[in-house]
């Protein structure tokens, strides 16, 4: 048979048995499985455009460059060049005069183009608040509501700025970068750029920042921060919204693996329904292929045609479940976009690409195996009216699991990640075949019940044991996927809400002298407030490890760099500070002698183990010591962490300045203000507005999880048809066959209840187990959450098994209780 | 109009079955009468086509006629719903089909239970089991179907018939699927439970020689019944 006669076969062949419907079943199952699988793709990839366009925000820019003078004219050329956008912020700390007071403000001089990203919402001289893209007209200024409360100002006079006056038009009520300066607690004040030469407060030596912000598109961005890289000028950095806020990378991170975790879940109940729906096509096919075979095709022309008929569907399937699975995330938009934002940036192209890719992978993966058995059917089958079952070997799974590890790799963007998690479900689907099969067993040998429906049901699911072991199997991972996703996931929000807790406090007190330290506790005690643990800080650079100069030139790793040209801040304590958890050596006891105890991350960067002796710089004295422990740190708790810590006999005698942190609640907001007039070299920090930010990003990322749970959930109700589907041929004809021996429509009716009561209690259980070992593992491996087991599990998966099995099932299935016992005459 | 036969078990009078098929009506049976008495074996044959299924199905209460009345047993099938022709079939009605149609994930003992387990006897094991021995099959009580040769599974099928003692078997082509020394051996052994349970026997089939042993035959042409006592 030449080619070109191979070829026009099977489109014949490919057209017949589209029309014929009987691809229906599969092509349906691809296409849900695409169009989920896109769906959550398109969605999570511009949720997570979207999110780090609100990271961004906190930058107001997408890439800044910070220097301690301003950025040479050559950098500005090759961005304006590039086709970026430019804005200018100048801050500096200065005083403010008004009504014959005076106060520290820091000043923001903006060029006419800030803020490249965000809005700032201002409340004017009308009282009305406004919101956008807004900067501060030349001549004028705006202040924030702590520096007109302080200065008693109001709106439409005037305030001396340096050598000029500007009006005072506005009140800044949130501004985008405004979080971003964690230590400029000071009120604000901002006024435009072109005022600043007028105010004469630029002077040589001023301490001034000076930022030029920078926006584009991603390519853009990402291309001139390489080229930023090598063209760095002296005293200056780039600021990275992921580098400067650990709380922040952290957010993102996580929602970015939380995302990935539940794309991963669609992706396996996607290949689930997959899966079935092959099955029976094949086990349809049977008998057609052994008539092919006996009018003379060989098994690898047979194949042959298998073959391009699966690539035709696997294609069609890819584009009409990428286009569904968009028109499914449009309306994921609607529901989530007052969360997420009004306007999300457009999918990237390998979204689109996921449709037709993920399709076909997935038939490579789940269909190819099978499929290859058909190059075995005999044409002697035409002589057996066997019922074939498709014998599983090695490759099937193999193949399957390879196909999930590359989608899920796709998905999570990790393949060590994908596969942990797929190693995880493999394991599960190992377990819950062999459960499935043990309590099949048992089920088999139980004595007979005294109810028909109860007998036949049950004996309808243990008579079908590879059956119903992949009927289990598929819908343990449907109802797996929806207890991780509301139990588990409950347990795992609430963990990482709780990592955040509402008292975290929200003020920061720094530089605090050694002899304030008693006069200032007292003033907590008199207003009734909690005493905080004060901690001491000691400024030392780190310039040595194992006796090795530290030359932070020589680092490769940027972050690291920065790390070691940097003053640390050291501390010294007896005990393990709260939210601090060692993870390697020992804690230090009573009089101990000089050690470090170092924050794991930062050792990782800079190479440091446990073991390596470290020395300090501190006020012109070296100090030298072992490494004894590893410490992981709960950045986000709010609370006051030191990279590296000492026991007291180490530190001790150094002069050191003092830092603490503790809650105010809005009734108490004037107790700070005491505070700073009783001390007036202390600096309070105020992270209410961070904690907001953080707050309000981990809601977002909440409700974003939330409505790609509800596309997971429809996923997993359309695998439990896929697998009812796959065993309706069967049950239609056990169900004619009773109604013709004179069974009463309330016995078929018990019999096909109490089949899926017994599948969905078995389901459930299993699904119950698997949630708890999915939830375990992706607390400790995915999220450095805490998470203990949830006993609940159990009773809710068998309740959910057996209401879902039973709901879902029952409009599919309760059908076949009415089939005619006529069709048993017709059955061939 | 002869009127219903109370003492026949089964009782047929002027079956019409009309379907409608890309919006025409077709008649695939006109006006059909038989009648078949206690004991009395009666065969229905006719061409591919000619509605000898259709016919069976409305007799056995599987199907509702068109117009006409079926009376099985003195009971009017026309006043029972579905569940009440299924209650009669369970007691009093047996089948065998051309196809067999056992259960492929029940054993063979499994599959001449069910009957007597639909019926709620309390005996089936004991009684399926007896059953199987007496069609020969006592060593393959638990074999599945698919490890059974056709005749041995015809014969499963006969004994799961006759295992409610019915007090009517209808037979649809019980030879189709075998060679013709089983198809024989299959009838012998029909032939010998019916006249052991003097079970009442309406067979469809289009082989003139297995006809020919019944007490009565009918010939369906084109959907139209003519009857003709042997």
């Amino acid at each position: 048979m030449s080619w070109w006669s191979r070829l026009l076969l099977a489109a014949r062949f490919v057209r017949r048995e589209i029309v014929s419907g009987e691809l229906t079943i599969l092509a349906l199952a691809l296409l849900v499985a695409v169009t989920a699988l896109t769906s959550v793709s398109f969605f999570s990839d511009r949720v997570e455009r979207a999110l780090t366009t609100q990271a961004t925000q906190l930058l107001a820019a997408d890439l800044v460059l910070n220097g301690n003078q301003p950025a040479p004219p050559a950098i500005r050329q090759e961005a304006q060049r590039r086709g970026l956008q430019l804005a200018d912020n100048i801050s500096f700390p200065s005083m403010v005069f008004a009504q014959g007071q005076a106060t520290l403000a820091t000043y923001k001089a903006v060029s006419n183009s800030y803020p490249l990203r965000g809005e700032i919402t201002l409340r004017g001289a009308d009282g009305q608040s406004s919101k956008g893209v807004l900067h501060p007209a030349a001549g004028t200024v705006w202040a924030d509501a702590r520096l007109l409360r302080k200065l008693g100002l109001k709106l439409g006079e005037r305030i001396s700025v340096g050598n000029t006056s500007l009006l005072l038009s506005g009140e800044i009520l949130r501004e985008p970068d405004g979080a971003m300066d964690l230590y400029n607690f000071v009120p604000r004040l901002m006024f435009n750029s072109a005022d600043l030469p007028a105010t004469g407060l630029i002077q040589e030596g001023s301490r001034a920042r000076w930022r030029l912000m920078l926006a584009g598109d991603d390519q853009q961005i990402s291309a001139f921060r390489q080229w930023l890289g090598q063209h760095l000028p002296a005293g200056s950095r780039l600021e990275n919204v992921e580098e400067a806020r650990p709380e922040i990378r952290t957010a993102l991170e996580r929602a970015r693996r939380f995302l990935g975790l539940t794309a991963m879940l669609t992706v396996a109940l996607a290949a689930a329904a997959v899966a079935l729906a092959v099955r029976r096509y094949l086990a349809r096919h049977w008998q057609p292929v052994a008539v092919l075979r006996c009018m003379g095709l060989t098994s690898s022309e047979v194949l042959g045609l298998f073959v391009c008929l699966f690539l035709l569907l696997g294609l069609l399937s890819g584009v009409l479940g990428a286009l569904a699975g968009y028109a499914v995330q449009l309306g994921l938009m609607q529901l989530s976009s007052r969360f997420v934002g009004e306007v999300l940036p457009d999918p990237g192209w390998h979204s689109w690409l996921l449709g037709p890719a993920s399709s076909l992978l997935l038939l490579a993966g789940l269909a190819l195996p099978p499929l290859l058995a058909i190059r075995n059917v005999s044409p002697l089958a035409v002589l057996r009216n066997d019922v074939v079952l498709l014998r599983s070997n090695l490759l099937a799974p193999l193949a399957a699991v390879l196909a999930l590890l590359a989608l899920a790799a796709w998905q999570m963007d990790d393949a060590v990640l994908a596969a942990w998690l797929l190693a995880g479900m493999t394991a599960f689907f190992a377990g819950v075949a062999a459960l499935a099969w043990g309590m099949l067993w048992l089920l088999r040998r139980l004595p007979a019940g005294p109810r028909i429906g109860w007998r036949y049901g049950v004996a309808n699911l243990a008579r079908r044991p590879w059956l119903a072991i992949v009927q289990i199997v598929a819908l343990a991972v449907g109802i797996m996927a929806l207890l991780t996703l509301t139990v588990v996931r409950d347990d795992l929000i609430a963990a990482w809400q709780h990592s955040i807790p509402a008292d975290a406090p929200n003020k920061f007190v720094i530089n605090i002298q050694q002899n304030q330290r008693a006069a200032l506790l007292d003033r907590f005690a008199v207003a009734g407030l909690q005493q905080p643990e004060l901690s001491p800080m000691i400024r030392g650079r780190l310039i040595a490890i194992n006796d090795k100069p530290l030359r932070p030139s020589a680092l490769q790793d940027e972050r690291a760099r920065r790390l070691a040209e940097r003053e640390f801040n050291l501390s010294w304590r007896d005990d393990l500070p709260q939210g601090n958890q060692l993870v390697a050596g020992s804690w230090w006891q009573g009089k101990a002698k000089p050690q470090f105890s170092v924050e794991q991350g930062l050792a990782g960067t800079l190479g440091i183990r446990l073991g390596d002796t470290l020395a300090f710089d501190i006020g012109g004295s070296t100090y030298r010591a072992r490494v004894t422990s590893l410490r992981a740190v709960a950045w986000d708790s709010f609370r006051v962490n030191f990279f590296v810590l000492a026991p007291p006999s180490l530190l001790q005698q150094q002069p050191a300045s003092w830092i603490s942190s503790f809650r105010l609640d809005g009734t108490q907001e004037e107790f700070a203000n005491r505070l700073v007039a009783a001390f007036p070299n202390i600096t309070i920090i105020d992270v209410t507005a961070i904690l907001d930010e953080v707050r309000a990003m981990v809601d977002k990322l909440t409700r974003a999880i939330e409505a790609m749970f509800v596309l997971a959930l429809a996923a997993g109700v359309l695998v439990l048809w896929a697998a009812l589907a796959a065993t309706r041929d069967e049950r239609l004809s056990d169900i004619a066959l009773m109604r013709a021996l004179g069974a009463s429509r309330s016995q078929l009716r018990a019999v096909v209840l109490a089949e899926l009561a017994w599948l969905g209690a078995f389901t459930g259980l299993l699904a119950a187990l698997g949630a708890m070992g999915i939830g375990g593992l992706a607390a400790g491996k995915l999220f450095n959450l805490p998470f203990s087991i949830n006993i609940w599990l159990l009773p809710i998966g068998m309740a959910c098994g057996v209401a879902v099995v039973t709901l879902a099932g029952w409009p599919l299935v309760g059908r076949v209780t009415r089939a005619s016992p006529l069709a048993i005459l017709r059955a061939g | 109009m002869t009127p219903i036969d109370n003492k026949a078990v089964l009782s047929a009078q002027n079956l019409a079955k009309q379907v409608v098929f890309n919006g025409e009506p077709l008649n695939i049976l006109h006006a059909a009468s038989l009648s078949v008495g206690p004991g009395e074996s009666v065969a229905i044959v006719g061409a591919s086509g000619s509605g000898k299924s259709t016919l069976l199905s409305l007799l056995a209460g599987l199907d509702q006629p068109s117009s006409g009345e079926v009376a099985l047993f003195g009971q009017s099938l026309a006043g029972l719903n579905e569940d009440g022709r299924a209650l009669l079939r369970r007691d009093k009605v047996g089948f065998v089909f051309q196809n067999f149609q056992l259960m492929p994930q029940l054993t063979a003992l499994e599959n001449v239970m069910l009957p007597l387990e639909l019926a709620g006897r309390k005996d089936a094991r004991d009684s399926a089991s007896q059953m199987l021995s007496h069609v020969g099959l006592g060593q393959r009580l638990r074999h599945y179907p698919r490890h059974l040769s056709g005749g041995e599974q015809q014969r499963v099928a006969l004994a799961r018939a006759f295992a409610i003692h019915p007090g009517i078997l209808f037979a649809d082509e019980p030879t189709g699927n075998l060679d013709a020394a089983t198809g024989r051996q299959i009838i012998d052994l029909l032939f010998q439970l019916n006249s052991e349970q003097h079970t009442s026997l309406v067979l469809v089939t289009h082989d003139n020689e297995l006809a020919s042993r019944c007490d009565a035959i009918y010939r369906l042409v084109d959907g139209r019944l003519n009857g003709a006592r042997a």
